[in-house]
């Protein structure tokens, strides 16, 4: 039948070319001896054992791995969202999950806790009773740094007005930003679970008190990359003259693939250490350095799919890029005068001012999550940086004029409407006056207070010029609207466009988030 | 020899295995009361087929006495034949809706006396039934037997009691009094609460404008008109006056006693509070408004503008709710434009992008192209103009030449247009942009004269004309005071 001859004749066609497409039918037999002897016994060893795990592994995938579908939904049922990208490009832009009021964040760490009660907190009767032991219902089950005792109670160090048109309450600490007050949404209800420092930190940036969970930046910068290739998505600024308690984990990555942690940049000098390329060699020569070592981590990654190789390529070819980029972004004496003036920046030294220009020049490049951190607020009185009437007033010289000038620069530019700005620290103060080891100590301070502090946001999506939230007449307790760390994180993604529920990442057999486990609520009084 | 009560135990082999589930009932009711706390959603789901299934036993048991009767004359006979059965199923019925009953009742809506005695009243039902169906079981067909007709009795107004008691529960205290007529109202002697109660409140009194609103936007889901938890309904003046179960939910000036007042500003994470936790307090604000009313005699028909220091208005923040994304809608929206984004993304890569996962609208931002962006690259947007709901071409080097191509994207909440080389002839050209909200020439050659075209754009909020021409000495139109930033 003429039929199954063509389906022969197909047949061995088909065969032919088996054959000649295998590797040992289409070389010579000698090439085929010398691969052989390539082959040692270490390399059928190796092959022999990977193949036996391989197949262990099989089957017990094929055994407990779950359906496909089972890990497209969370685990409240609804669907996960697809954060995946193309490996080598591992900061594209993916659009929010739903339109978003704000683009980026510029979060403004005071580190150190600094007090609400001698800033944004009046509380004439706390001012009356100065001086009063503080009634035994404060002390109750509550856990103090250095508190010992009955203390004493300790009215504000300055006297108080009102500002704008608001009339949101502020010290005489604040010439500056008091004429911002009626752009700045106040929340005084702030509540955390932590009364040290790193800890503390460790909650306000990464969702939770313990090492090794992402922070906002890097969440941000996962869930909608950076718009501007040249640059990292999430960059780091300090001044203070000292990191930060909860350190460098404060802008890690955690679980997260690490090419969404936080770079840390220079306000002086060079902005990133060894970015420069050494003396004598050209940016061609560097080009073809970083061709030969990209080609050997690509074979790296074919071989064993680690996410990290990607990483480490993708991080080598944006330094590359940064070199350009980076130094000019970083530059302030690009700035007229009059602006660096306005923040009062001291070009080549490390300053708050300096970085706040730094921001704003950042935020102008499309940098997602820029994260200030300045350190020196903890006011307990056991010397004289650390006093509330002397230290204090040098913290807040130093951030009062940049603060405001970044917020009267992101206003004028129209950027306030799409970048939302957040200052606060990790905790708040007591209504106390600190009395380490049951003394009367030489400077005023107070000690820390996780039960209440403040913080203000300001810029997309935040309804300016209200106040949220209440503490009692001492400042110590809230009576009214608490809002916690994860609350807060869940308004911050609920501004850049996402549930805070959606926005996770599987590891450890559970669907990670910035809010953590513990439902977090909206803040919607504060959405404009 | 067996003993006479081995006997009758023998006899009613299949009447002793029925006791299991009273019994299993005892157990619930006795050590897992109704408490008013809330339970899982599988509870309240399971529960809420209570109000299905009590229907059957109710209308069984009462079927009993209608067979009993008319089966004693001769002609109607057989349908005594059928009472048996009868109880039987009414038993079962009975028992299987206290389950419910309970499911619901522990759900965490109910508490307080009037379930309690629902409660009961079901599980006398129960066993009451149990009862005449043994009986009956027992008796001669043709005797009267007194302790079965007693027995009788008894389920029948049991069933009165319970099913009066399970009205009250989801239709409100005086359902049944509530639109008696008169006459037989003073028959029996029940006094109308309505009429010698409140008024209602007048459209522009500061209950209407103020207060009720806060009740329409946190608490009539529960306390509405469909549903009453606790009897209390807080839909209209006249039902927050009459109050719930537990009395009356608001005194006339005086806070400490109108249990509302007290509710919505119990401090936060208290058990008393209201809205319950998990759900959004009222704020602080909204507390305020409704102590001043109560304060000030809850009145109906005080006036709005009465009460001196209220801030105009009072801003009730919506909750942020989520709605789950139609991929395949979303997909089908940009399907028509799908082919020439992909082109222009190619050529612009990262520069154009969706509003949101859920969106067809498009954003672009060329600021960080610079000079590598100009009129003859916008040009090649057109294909997209529509989809455009933000765009940036700050730093770009377009000029007054893209001012047609501006003018046509017609959705543009957004333009940025920093730093680059237009002039007023681009503003003026932007006359028809309807849904423009924010436009920025932030350091542009724009002067005084771009602001005639700029205060005719009906939804404009905010002009950023910082480093141009235009500046804070010379007085501005009307329609852009406070919007333009310098």
């Amino acid at each position: 039948m003429p039929d199954s001859e063509e389906i022969d004749q197909g047949a061995i066609a088909n065969d032919s070319a088996l054959i000649e497409n295998s590797p040992a039918a289409d070389t010579h037999p000698e090439e085929i001896l010398a691969r052989l002897q390539a082959q040692t016994r270490r390399h059928f060893l190796r092959s022999l054992s990977t193949g036996v795990g391989s197949m262990f592994l099989g089957s017990l995938g094929l055994k407990y791995a779950s359906p496909v579908e089972a890990s497209e939904l969370n685990i409240d049922g609804t669907r996960r969202l697809d954060f995946r990208r193309d490996p080598t490009r591992p900061l594209s832009v993916l659009p929010p999950q739903f339109p978003a009021r704000a683009k980026r964040i510029i979060y403004l760490h005071m580190a150190g806790a600094p007090s609400q009660l001698e800033l944004f907190e009046h509380k004439p009767d706390l001012s009356r009773l100065d001086g009063q032991d503080c009634p035994a219902s404060f002390l109750q089950g509550k856990r103090f740094a250095f508190i010992s005792g009955v203390p004493k109670l300790l009215g504000s160090q300055y006297p108080f007005h009102q500002a704008g048109q608001s009339g949101a309450w502020v010290s005489d600490r604040l010439p500056h930003f008091e004429k911002h007050i009626d752009d700045v949404c106040f929340i005084k209800s702030m509540r955390t679970d932590q009364f040290n420092h790193a800890p503390a930190q460790l909650l306000v940036h990464t969702g939770n008190p313990r090492l090794g969970y992402a922070s906002m930046g890097s969440w941000v910068t996962y869930g909608l990359g950076s718009e501007n290739q040249n640059l990292p998505g999430f960059i780091v600024l300090i001044s203070g003259g000292k990191q930060p308690d909860g350190g460098k984990q404060l802008w890690a990555s955690g679980f997260l693939p690490s090419i969404y942690q936080g770079v840390q940049c220079r306000s002086h000098g060079e902005p990133v250490l060894y970015l420069e390329n050494p003396q004598n060699v050209s940016r061609s020569l560097r080009r073809s350095e970083l061709d030969a070592i990209d080609e050997i981590n690509r074979q790296q990654y074919a071989e064993f799919g680690n996410p990290e190789t990607i990483t480490r390529i993708s991080q080598y070819e944006m330094a590359f890029r940064m070199q350009m980029e980076a130094t000019d972004a970083l530059d302030i004496r690009k700035e007229s005068v009059a602006t660096q003036a306005a923040y009062g920046c001291k070009p080549g030294e490390e300053s708050f001012a300096n970085n706040c220009l730094v921001a704003r020049r950042l935020a102008e490049r499309g940098v997602r999550f820029i994260q200030l951190y300045h350190w020196g607020w903890d006011s307990h009185g056991s010397n004289a940086k650390e006093a509330l009437n002397l230290g204090f007033t040098d913290r807040c010289r130093e951030v009062d004029q940049p603060m405001s000038a970044l917020l009267a620069d992101l206003k004028q530019r129209g950027m306030l409407e799409d970048t939302l700005v957040v200052w606060g620290g990790e905790f708040g103060r007591t209504s106390m006056r600190e009395n380490r080891n049951g003394a009367v100590m030489q400077f005023v301070g107070r000690d820390h207070n996780p039960g209440a502090f403040t913080i203000w946001l300001a810029g997309g999506g935040i309804e300016p010029g209200i106040t949220h939230g209440e503490t009692d007449a001492m400042g110590y307790e809230i009576v009214k609207d608490p809002v916690e760390i994860r609350d807060l994180h869940a308004t911050m993604l609920y501004v850049m466009g996402f549930d805070h529920r959606k926005l996770n990442y599987s590891f450890q057999g559970l669907d990670q988030k910035l809010t953590s486990v513990k439902p977090a609520r909206i803040v919607s009084e504060v959405l404009a | 020899m067996i003993s006479p009560i081995r006997q009758w135990l023998l006899r009613n082999r299949l009447g002793m295995f029925t006791l299991a589930p009273i019994l299993l009932l005892i157990v619930l009711l006795l050590f897992f009361p109704p408490d008013g706390a809330q339970r899982s959603d599988w509870a309240q789901f399971i529960g809420g087929f209570h109000l299905l299934t009590i229907h059957f036993p109710i209308a069984l048991i009462f079927l009993v006495p209608v067979l009993e009767i008319g089966g004693r004359s001769r002609r109607f006979r057989h349908l005594r034949s059928s009472v048996e059965p009868m109880l039987a199923l009414a038993f079962f019925s009975a028992i299987a809706s206290a389950i419910l009953g309970w499911f619901l009742a522990r759900s965490g809506e109910y508490s307080g006396p009037l379930v309690l005695q629902h409660m009961w009243g079901g599980f006398f039902v129960t066993v009451f039934c149990w009862l005449c169906w043994m009986l009956r079981g027992r008796i001669a067909r043709q005797r009267f037997d007194i302790a079965y007709f007693c027995g009788l009795a008894v389920t029948v107004l049991l069933v009165s009691f319970t099913g009066y008691r399970g009205g009250q529960l989801s239709h409100g205290e005086a359902h049944l009094a509530e639109h008696m007529p008169s006459p037989l109202r003073d028959w029996l002697g029940v006094s109308k609460q309505e009429e010698r109660g409140p008024t209602a409140a007048t459209a522009d009194s500061f209950f209407a404008v103020r207060v009720e609103p806060v009740f329409q936007q946190n608490c009539v889901g529960c306390h509405g008109r469909s549903t009453r938890k606790r009897g209390l309904r807080l839909d209209s003046y006249e039902a927050v006056m009459r109050g719930g179960k537990s009395g009356p939910a608001v005194k006339a000036a005086d806070l400490n006693n109108s249990g509302l007042f007290q509710r919505v500003s119990s401090p936060p994470g208290s058990e008393k509070i209201m809205p319950p936790q998990g759900k959004r307090p009222l704020s602080t604000e909204q507390i305020k408004l409704i102590g001043l009313w109560i304060s000030t005699g809850a009145s109906p028909n005080l006036a709005d503008n009465a009460i001196q220091g209220v801030s105009a208005t009072a801003r009730p923040a919506a909750e942020a709710t989520f709605t789950e994304i139609d991929d395949a809608a979303v997909a089908k929206q940009r399907a028509p434009f799908a082919d020439a984004l992909a082109e222009l993304d190619k050529r612009y890569p990262g520069a154009i992008e969706y509003e949101s996962r859920g969106s067809a609208k498009l954003t672009i931002n060329t600021s960080l192209l610079g000079s590598k962006f100009g009129d003859d690259d916008l040009a090649r947007l057109r294909p997209i103009y529509d989809q455009f709901v933000a765009a940036d071409f700050s730093n770009s080097a377009i000029t007054d030449r893209s001012a047609s191509n501006l003018a046509a994207m017609k959705h543009l909440r957004t333009l940025r247009l920093m730093h680059t080389r237009i002039t007023d002839a681009t503003v003026l050209a932007l006359g028809g942009l309807n849904e423009l909200e924010s436009l920025n020439v932030f350091g542009t050659e724009i002067t005084p004269a771009a602001l005639k075209t700029a205060e005719h754009l009906p939804k404009l909020r905010h002009l950023y004309a910082g480093e141009t021409k235009i500046t804070a000495n010379r007085p501005l139109p009307d329609a852009l005071k406070g919007k333009v930033v310098f």
